[in-house]
C-alpha cells in the first residue's frame, strides 16, 4: 500500500520534471488571471479604484456581449483593412528598395542618412502631419503602419544583401550571370530570414500603428473603441480590445517565427540570432 | 605645373576615395533641402496650410528656440522620459538577472512576460491616462511599461551567455553568491544592458508621443499635435526635427558604446 502511494508519488515527480517549464510557465499565467479574478472578493476596493477595476469574467462578458450586439465587428474589420493594406505597401516598397541600397554603393551612401534618421525616431511623430494631409478616414492609418513597418523590412533587407556570401557571388558572375540573374539566384535566397525577421518586427510596427493611430482621430477600428471606452470608464471592454491585439500579435509573431525557424534550419546558427 | 596638377587630382581622389560615404551622404541631405527649397519657391505654389519648406522651418526653429518655447516642451518631455526609463532600468536589470540565473525564474516569467512583450502594450495608454492623470505620473507609467522589456530580456540574454568558467574560479576561490553577481554577471552583462537602452529608447519615445498627443498641456509631443491642428506647420516641422535629432543622437550613441563595449553584435530585436 505504501510502496504503492510512493509509486504514484513518483510518477507525479517524473510528469512534473518533464513538463516542468511549461507547467511553471502556464501555471503562472492561470494564477496571474485567479488573483485578478478573486481580488475584489477578498478585499473590498475604495470607489476610487473600484471604478478601474474589472476582472476577467466580465471582460469575457462584455466581449461576447460585443460580438452579439455586432458591435466589434466593423471596428476589428477596419483595423485588419489598415493592418494589411500598410503592411502590403511597406513590403512592396521595402524589399525592392533595400535590395538595390544593399547592391548599389552609392545609392546606400546617398540614402543612409534618411534612412538612419527615419529609423531612430518613432514614425508615430509623423501621425499629426499625416492626419493634416490625409483626413481622419482610413487612409492617414494606413499611411502610418507604412512608414512604421516599412524601415525594419528595408533594413532587414539591406543587412540580408550586405551579408551575401561573396564568393557565390563572384560564381555566378565568372560565369556570366547579370546583375538581375545574381539577384535571382543568390542574393534573395541568401536575405530571406532576414527578411523574414524584418517582417516579424515590421508586425510589431504595423500593430502599434494602427492602436495609436485609431486613439487620435478615427471614427472606426479597434483603436477608436479603446479609446472611446476608457473615456466612458468601460475598461471591460478596454481589455477587450487589448486582449485582441494583443492575441493577433502573438499568434502573427508566432506564424512568423516558425517561418523563420523553417527557413533558417539549414543554415548555421549566426544567421538566426539576428 | 602639369605633375603638380595631376598629383593634386591624385590627393583628392583619394580624399574621396576615403570619405565617399561621407560626402555622398552629405550631398544627398543638402541636395535634398536645396530641392525642397526650391521646388516650392519657382515651381510648385505653396499652400502654408498643406506644406512648408526649409526656410520657413529655420525661421519657426529659430524662433521658438529664441522665445524659449522648444525648451520649455522639450524640458518637459525629457522629465518625464528620464523617470520612465529610470525605473525601467532599476526594475528591468534586477528581473534580468533573476530569469538568467534561476532555472525554475526563467520558466515561470518566460512566457507571461514574453507575451506582454510581443503584444503592443500601447494600447493601454488611454486606460493608464484615466487611471493616473495627464500629468507626470501618465507619462513615467507608460513611458516605464514600454521600455522595461528590452531591458529585462537583453540583461536575461546576457547572463545566459555569462562564462561558466568565471562563475565557477569565483566558487572555488572562496567567493560568495554576491560576489558572482558584482564581480561576473555585471560586468559581462554591460554590452547587453546598453543594446537594451538602445532598442529601449525608441519605445520610451513612442510612449512620450503617444501620452502627449492623447492628453496633455505641454511637452513635445503635445507642441507637435498643437502645431498640427492649428496648421502651423513650419513649427511643427521644427518640433518634429529637434525630436529626430535627439532620438539619432541618443540612439547612436548608444550603438558607437556598443561596439565599444562588444564589438560583437548583442543586440536583440523584439521578441
Amino acid at each position: 500500500m505504501e510502496s504503492r502511494a510512493r509509486g504514484e508519488m513518483n510518477t507525479l515527480a517524473s510528469f512534473y520534471r518533464e513538463r516542468e517549464q511549461a507547467i511553471l510557465g502556464g501555471g503562472f499565467i492561470l494564477l496571474l488571471i485567479l488573483i485578478w479574478q478573486i481580488v475584489p472578493a477578498l478585499i473590498s476596493l475604495p470607489r476610487g479604484i473600484a471604478l478601474f477595476f474589472t476582472t476577467p469574467v466580465e471582460v469575457i462578458k462584455s466581449f461576447y456581449q460585443l460580438v452579439v450586439r455586432n458591435e466589434i465587428q466593423s471596428h476589428v474589420y477596419t483595423s485588419a483593412v489598415e493592418f494589411v493594406v500598410g503592411l502590403g505597401l511597406a513590403i512592396v516598397v521595402g524589399l525592392p528598395l533595400g535590395l538595390v541600397m544593399g547592391r548599389s554603393k552609392i545609392l546606400d551612401a546617398m540614402l543612409d542618412p534618411f534612412v538612419t534618421a527615419f529609423n531612430a525616431t518613432p514614425r508615430l511623430v509623423f501621425l499629426p502631419l499625416l492626419i493634416l494631409w490625409l483626413g481622419i478616414g482610413i487612409w492617414s492609418k494606413i499611411m502610418i503602419v507604412f512608414v512604421g513597418a516599412l524601415f525594419p523590412l528595408l533594413i532587414n533587407t539591406y543587412e540580408g544583401v550586405k551579408n551575401v556570401d561573396r564568393v557565390l557571388v563572384n560564381v555566378v558572375r565568372s560565369f556570366g550571370a547579370s546583375e538581375w540573374q545574381t539577384m535571382k539566384v543568390v542574393v534573395l535566397p541568401n536575405s530571406v530570414p532576414y527578411i523574414v525577421a524584418g517582417l516579424r518586427l515590421a508586425i510589431g510596427r504595423a500593430l502599434l500603428g494602427v492602436v495609436v493611430g485609431e486613439f487620435f482621430g478615427a471614427s472606426r477600428g479597434l483603436g477608436f473603441m479603446i479609446a472611446g471606452a476608457a473615456t466612458n470608464y468601460k475598461v471591460d471592454v478596454v481589455f477587450v480590445g487589448v486582449t485582441i491585439f494583443m492575441g493577433l500579435s502573438l499568434a502573427l509573431t508566432h506564424l512568423v517565427k516558425r517561418l523563420e525557424a523553417r527557413l533558417s534550419r539549414w543554415r548555421p546558427d549566426e544567421v538566426k540570432t539576428f | 605645373m602639369n605633375s603638380a596638377e595631376r598629383q593634386r587630382a591624385m590627393v583628392f581622389k583619394r580624399f574621396y576615395a576615403e570619405y565617399q560615404r561621407l560626402i555622398l551622404g552629405m550631398v544627398s541631405v543638402v541636395g535634398m533641402m536645396i530641392l525642397w527649397e526650391l521646388a516650392f519657391t519657382y515651381v510648385i505654389p505653396l499652400n502654408p496650410f498643406f506644406f512648408t519648406k526649409p526656410s520657413l522651418i529655420a525661421e519657426a526653429f529659430k524662433q521658438q528656440i529664441v522665445s524659449g518655447s522648444l525648451w520649455h516642451d522639450v524640458a518637459i518631455s525629457s522629465k518625464a522620459f528620464l523617470l520612465g526609463f529610470g525605473l525601467a532600468v532599476v526594475v528591468g536589470i534586477p528581473i534580468g538577472v533573476f530569469m538568467g540565473w534561476r532555472r525554475r525564474a526563467e520558466y515561470t516569467l518566460d512566457p507571461f512576460l514574453t507575451a506582454l512583450y510581443a503584444s503592443p502594450l500601447v494600447a493601454l495608454a488611454p486606460l493608464l491616462i484615466i487611471i493616473f492623470g495627464v500629468g507626470l505620473t501618465g507619462k513615467v507609467a507608460l513611458i516605464f511599461l514600454l521600455s522595461v522589456f528590452p531591458f529585462i530580456f537583453n540583461v536575461f540574454a546576457g547572463v545566459k551567455c555569462t562564462d561558466r568558467l568565471l562563475v565557477n574560479v569565483v566558487r572555488s576561490f572562496g567567493g560568495r553568491e554576491k560576489d558572482i553577481y558584482f564581480k561576473v554577471i555585471l560586468p559581462s552583462i554591460m554590452p547587453y544592458i546598453v543594446a537594451g537602452a538602445r532598442i529601449a529608447i525608441g519605445r520610451g519615445i513612442v510612449g512620450i508621443l503617444v501620452t502627449e498627443f492623447y492628453a496633455a498641456s505641454e511637452g513635445i509631443g503635445f507642441a507637435i499635435s498643437r502645431f498640427g491642428d492649428t496648421y502651423r506647420l513650419p513649427d511643427m516641422f521644427a518640433a518634429i526635427m529637434v525630436l529626430m535629432i535627439v532620438a539619432v543622437g541618443l540612439t547612436e550613441g548608444l550603438r558607437k558604446l556598443e561596439t565599444l563595449l562588444a564589438p560583437w553584435k548583442v543586440g536583440q530585436e523584439a521578441r
